[in-house]
């Protein structure tokens, strides 16, 4: 191991309704004056959110789409300009949170969203974001990075730097219970594709390893629990925990080919995330097997079985797509969503140095 | 102490590099490929290099590399203490490491960046001569 580092920025808070005394935490945080950002699907829960945050709420913006723009962004940031916020209240999944961290970038720093791209490039807090995840899967509440969607190039555009973290985290699974399963499955196997990637990372450290295997056991045993029965708020709240963890693990132990091929995915198809990494992830963990070592066997030993298989049987048991072209990718997208993938910084963390060949006979294992 | 005393005894080195690059054949077209303009800008001495693969190269070579400052509006600009520099095409710093560490700062879409990663290990054996010959001191 050459290097680690760990930190969460993130302040979390955690327990079943907590949602609904919000304004407490945001009255902590010392904020007052926040824009709403989520998405129409999720409007009902985010309306329970508002009326707990009170006048804290000055604002929603709800025109956030699955792999969300770099255009909703900026319009997200500038209408919390003009109603002079001084935080982003993020209600939603991964698409919507990943939005708030962007448009809080762009409100800070001026300009367009891509102007900021690059490493280090942020040398300041940001406008605070209070994060609460409406699904259990994506980490983005503690995580540092945003990725979003360019429409101009078809690309997923990430953004990375510890000022993105969000300031506040609340972890409420009152919040996921109407999550239908399809989605419950998608995003819990998104969680799972953190936890394993950042295990078997180039840049995992022992304190994202430990959060890792634990999000990964946690996934493997409560997931199916949580897709069967909806309404099993134990399920649902361990399944948020996982997610969480998960999320602090592969902030800083980053992830790898599986997470590069489904943002290509998303990209190029519009593959929603949680799926593109379900489906790929079998697939990834093979073509990684050679040089993972023993981590796989100690993978093995946490997940009581081959991690491949583990996850094979995890998948056919929740019932998800275990094909890309179920998903809408063709033959003919092969070749650039391999280009794609090794463009993502995500590949450059994978156990396995990839070429541009291999990645694309991974791609083609999983059509 | 640092490496480099001077400006010009960055740009005869890693300068030197990149000019090698851009007349080498199995590297120079990979880097004139990616149609880049690149800015590298090292304190410690202050120095800047620009890799230009934008516009039309000299006769003989694939990419331009203009030492000082070049004044192009670059796609991708990477900023380091030029030790770091020196270290990193000693072929003994990972990218990512350095920059999870902060000691490059990468401005611009890094992606580009990282797709030239593979394209540029022919230089990894090609600087350490070019900083002996300089009489830099190696990084063994």
């Amino acid at each position: 191991m050459e290097f680690s580092e760990f930190q969460v920025p993130t302040r979390v808070v955690a327990g079943r309704g907590l949602s609904t005394s919000i304004d407490i935490e945001l009255q902590r945080e010392g904020l007052t004056r926040g824009l709403l950002l989520t998405d129409a699907g999720v409007r009902p829960l985010a309306d329970r959110v508002r009326r707990a945050a009170g006048s804290r709420v000055v604002g929603v913006y709800d025109a956030i789409t699955p792999n969300s723009s770099v255009e909703q962004v900026e319009e997200a940031a500038r209408l919390a300009r003009e109603l002079e916020a001084d935080f982003l209240l993020a209600v939603g999944g991964g698409s919507v949170l990943d939005t708030a961290k962007a448009a809080a970038l762009v409100f800070t720093e001026g300009g367009r969203l891509l102007d900021h791209q690059g490493v280090n490039v942020l040398a300041r807090p940001l406008l605070p974001v209070a994060a609460v995840p409406t699904t259990a899967g994506t980490g983005s509440e503690v995580s540092i990075y945003a990725v979003v969607r360019d429409e101009n190039t078809g690309t997923k555009v990430s953004f990375i730097s510890e000022h993105l973290a969000p300031a506040l985290a609340v972890l409420d699974p009152v919040l996921t219970l109407g999550l239908p399963p399809g989605l419950t499955a998608a995003t819990g196997l998104d969680a799972l594709t953190h936890a394993l990637e950042a295990f078997l990372s180039v840049k995992a450290g022992p304190l994202s390893d430990a959060l890792a295997l634990a999000a990964a056991r946690t996934v493997l045993r409560e997931l199916p629990r949580a897709v069967v029965d909806g309404s099993n708020l134990e399920a649902r709240w361990r399944m948020l925990t996982a997610s969480c963890l998960a999320g602090m693990a592969f902030s800083w132990a980053m992830v790898g080919c599986v997470h590069a091929m489904a943002h290509a995915c998303g990209g190029l198809r519009e593959v929603p995330h949680g799926l593109a990494n379900a489906i790929l992830l079998p697939h990834g963990l093979e073509y990684n097997r050679p040089a993972a070592g023993d981590r796989f066997g100690i993978l093995g030993e946490w997940m009581g079985a081959d991690p491949v298989e583990a996850v094979r049987s995890l998948a056919e048991r929740i019932a998800l797509p275990t094909r890309l072209r179920e998903v809408g990718v063709e033959e003919a997208d092969l070749a650039a969503l391999a280009e794609l993938a090794m463009l993502d910084g995500s590949i450059y963390a994978n156990p396995r140095e990839a070429t541009a060949e291999e990645i694309e006979a991974v791609l083609r294992a999983a059509l | 102490m640092p490496v480099f005393a001077t400006d010009q005894d960055v740009y005869a080195t890693i300068g030197a590099l990149f000019e090698w690059g851009s007349q080498d054949p199995e590297l120079g077209p990979k880097i004139a490929a990616s149609g880049l303009t690149i800015r590298f800008v090292y304190h410690e001495p202050e120095s800047e290099i620009t890799v230009d693969a934008r516009a039309v190269p000299p006769e003989g070579r694939h990419f331009t590399v203009l030492c000082g400052p070049a004044g192009l509006t670059p796609d991708v600009t990477m900023e380091m203490n030029a030790d770091v520099a020196h270290t990193f095409w000693f072929g003994h710093m990972n990218l990512l490491t350095a920059l999870a560490r902060g000691q490059m700062k990468a401005v611009g879409p890094i992606q580009s960046i990282l797709k030239l990663l593979p394209a540029i290990k022919p230089a990894y054996k090609k600087y350490p001569e070019i900083a002996r010959a300089h009489g830099l001191p190696g990084e063994e």
